[in-house]
């Protein structure tokens, strides 16, 4: 039974089709990627199948149903427009979040705790919020998200106003939830981002769903038949190569389509050459995207 | 309901502890019981107050008049000597005026009783004081007019001892007390304000929220009625709570300063008074909380909530602008439409049973018709709070407002 399942919503404002036609479905236990630039209907895809927002076509599965307010305590949200009340403590604020996901006051008060030392937020928990600094929010808010350990957790670009460090902490988190078995929906139009942590993805461009599928088999749909080489000396010319470019230190060679890469690696061992890297090219899920994104630009044209 | 429970526990706690609702709740019992501690230290009347502002109080009131008339022959017995001294011309009259040995002189013309004429002199400008000083000459002549006879004179004074009997099963008031004919006034004042409070804190509440962003996360762990009816039942406890700490301290300061300000000490409100009072401040706050919490729901923030709150609150109003007719004529056609309207009847109907009388039929039609409109009202802002609207951050229009009160789409 899938976690989540979107069959072909849709949803319009005014005159702007937010989301239009999307299907999708998050298997238990993974960390899925919902990507896609700016503007392109993510936020509201989350808000439909959190069922905040009804669509205007199509369904949404989510944990094996529709969305019922049990449900709702099984699900940890980290919304895109983060919020927190200001004019509180951060630990009332919490705890009253953390009741609302169905934890009685010891489980909330010991597990906020815990968070609150693991987020370096122990000393100030007894401050108003508005007090704290962006980036404190932003960690106060993951706590909302995680404390009642939910089910399935959908956050909607966690890495925003996050520094490196902070990013690598809420990366290792995400993945802790998942070896504990945790389902991971993760919005961002960081594509870098997924491509280090999530297993499948979904792309979403002005509503419409343009890319679907596992990571690794998306880029090897999209690779070209190119390598890249790293040796000791300048690389000589090799017939079946039909250009050559500097690529972060190493060689782009782009290949003729009847000439396969074992063929190339046997012409630079004959020819005696040092190689210290050989791989094939993959696209970058940037690079997919601007293909992607151009190619529809070009078929609108 | 431990949800509900859980948001209307928050809810109440945050208003309560909130400084400005501390200041507020404490404050007004203060301030009104200086303003009654320094009233009771002075113990003089407002009359007397508002005169002695405009020239310095008369300490020894010594008077005069001329009678060209030849009317006034005797003086009153309650008269006290020396308070009036007869002047045989106008001259001597100021002459003694201008000495200062009276304060002032009445002049009666030789046509009084065609005219009714009469001049009072006096040296200075006052003419609050010098109306009240008026009504002791009127005593004279009044008792000279009627050939010396004191009884028939006082009869004429206060012709109408009027000896209220009320039919009504309510425990008897003193209707003769002017409280009686203050009270349907203040009740009407009470209940708007009581209603407009609470409802205010609502739709502070909801945008706040919203400008807080917080909005999202409760959507995404508690349903829409949950988070209304939680809010609701919160903020109108606190409206209650307000209430009764500012009736207890005004019925404590009234008790102790009952005597200086001539209150009966057993004034009380007839018992179905409270009670349909709290059954029609229970469902019309309900009514105005919910729209005011729709309100909240549609407007991106708290300053551009000014236009709409006042378009909602104008059924409530209607009662205050016809109060007058409301009290004067408590069953007509008026009265009984206002009362029985659920938009108006929460203020209308108080107005009424304060007033008295009211057909018991008509107390329930009335209820009947609130509580139905109170929960469709409450269920229709629910629908409103789960739809984009909320996170929209478009600005208010007020048909925008209507269409999703109905269910269509905003």
């Amino acid at each position: 039974m899938p976690s989540v399942e979107v069959n072909h919503i849709s949803k319009t404002f005014g005159s702007v089709r937010a989301v239009d036609d999307v299907s999708f479905v998050v298997n238990p236990g993974e960390i899925f990627g919902l990507l896609g630039p700016n503007g392109a209907g993510k936020t509201t895809t989350i808000r439909v199948l959190l069922d905040i927002f009804k669509p205007d076509a199509g369904s949404v599965s989510i944990l094996g149903g529709a969305m019922t307010e049990a449900k709702k305590n099984l699900i940890g949200y980290l919304p895109e427009e983060r919020g927190l009340y200001q004019d509180i403590s951060l630990d009332r604020c919490l705890t009253y979040l953390a009741s609302l996901k169905g934890l009685n006051p010891g489980e909330a008060h010991q597990r906020i705790g815990e968070y609150l030392e693991r987020f370096d937020l122990a000393s100030v928990r007894q401050k108003k919020v508005k007090e704290l600094s962006k980036g404190m929010q932003q960690k106060a808010q993951l706590i909302v998200a995680l404390v009642h350990q939910p089910d399935l957790i959908i956050i909607d670009e966690p890495f925003a106003s996050l520094d490196p460090i902070n990013t690598q902490m809420v990366k290792d988190l995400l993945l802790e939830q998942r070896s504990r078995g945790a389902t991971i929906l993760m919005s961002t139009h960081q594509m870098h981002q997924v491509e280090e942590l999530a297993d499948r993805f979904v792309l979403i461009d002005h509503g419409q769903a343009m890319l679907y599928g596992e990571l690794e088999t998306i880029r090897r749909d999209y690779s070209s038949n190119d390598l890249l080489v790293r040796a000791t000396t300048p690389l000589p010319p090799l017939p079946g190569v039909i250009r050559t470019e500097p690529h972060n230190g190493a060689v782009k060679l782009s290949l003729a389509p009847e000439v396969s890469p074992q063929e190339i690696l046997g012409m630079l061992v004959a020819r005696g050459i040092c190689v210290e890297q050989f791989e094939i090219a993959m696209p970058t899920l940037d690079e997919i995207f601007i293909r992607v994104v151009q190619g529809r630009k070009e078929d609108k044209a | 309901m431990k949800k509900t429970w859980q948001i209307l526990t928050n809810e109440f706690i945050s208003v309560v502890s909130r400084r400005s609702f501390i200041v507020t709740l404490l404050m007004v019992p203060l301030i009104s019981g200086i303003i009654m501690l320094v009233v009771s230290v002075l113990g003089k009347d407002t009359q007397q107050m508002v005169g002695s502002l405009i020239s310095a109080p008369v300490v020894a009131i010594h008077e005069g008049y001329v009678d060209h008339s030849g009317l006034i022959r005797l003086i009153p017995p309650e008269i006290p000597a020396g308070r009036l001294t007869a002047f045989s011309s106008e001259e001597a009259a100021r002459q003694a005026l201008l000495s200062g040995k009276i304060s002032a002189y009445y002049i009666v013309p030789q046509d009084y009783i065609e005219s009714g004429e009469i001049s009072y002199v006096r040296q200075d400008f006052n003419p609050i004081t010098g109306i009240s000083q008026a009504e002791f000459f009127q005593t004279v002549l009044r008792f000279n007019l009627l050939g010396g006879n004191q009884e028939l004179a006082t009869r004429l004074g206060q012709p109408l001892v009027l000896n209220k009997v009320s039919l009504a099963p309510e425990p008897e008031r003193d209707q003769n007390n002017l409280m009686t004919f203050f009270l349907p006034y203040g009740v009407t004042m009470l209940f708007y304000i009581l209603i407009m409070t609470s409802a205010g804190l609502m739709l502070n509440s909801v945008t706040t929220e919203k400008q807080n962003r917080v909005i999202e996360i409760l959507m995404a762990s508690v349903t829409p009625l949950q988070m209304l009816v939680g809010k609701i039942v919160a903020l109108g406890i606190t409206g209650l709570l307000q209430t009764v700490v500012w009736s207890a301290s005004g019925w404590i300061l009234l008790r102790i300063s009952g005597s200086s300000l001539s209150l009966p000490a057993s004034f009380q409100l007839p018992t179905s008074i409270l009670i349909w009072g709290a059954v029609f401040f229970l469902l019309g706050y309900a009514v105005y909380a919910s729209l005011m919490a729709g309100v909240g729901a549609l407007v991106p923030n708290l300053r551009e909530a000014s236009q709409a709150t006042f378009i909602i609150i104008i059924p409530l109003i209607i009662p205050l602008i016809v109060i007058s007719s409301l009290i004067e004529n408590p069953h007509g056609t008026l009265s009984t439409v206002l009362s029985l309207f659920p938009l108006t009847s929460p203020v209308a109907m108080m107005t009424r049973l304060a007033s008295g009388g009211v057909p018991f039929w008509q107390l329930l039609l009335a209820a009947g018709l609130l509580a139905g409109t109170a929960a469709l009202t409450v269920r229709a802002v629910a629908r409103m709070f789960r739809a984009q609207v909320l996170l929209s951050g478009q600005s208010f229009e007020i048909r925008r407002f209507f269409r999703a009160l109905a269910g269509k789409a905003a």
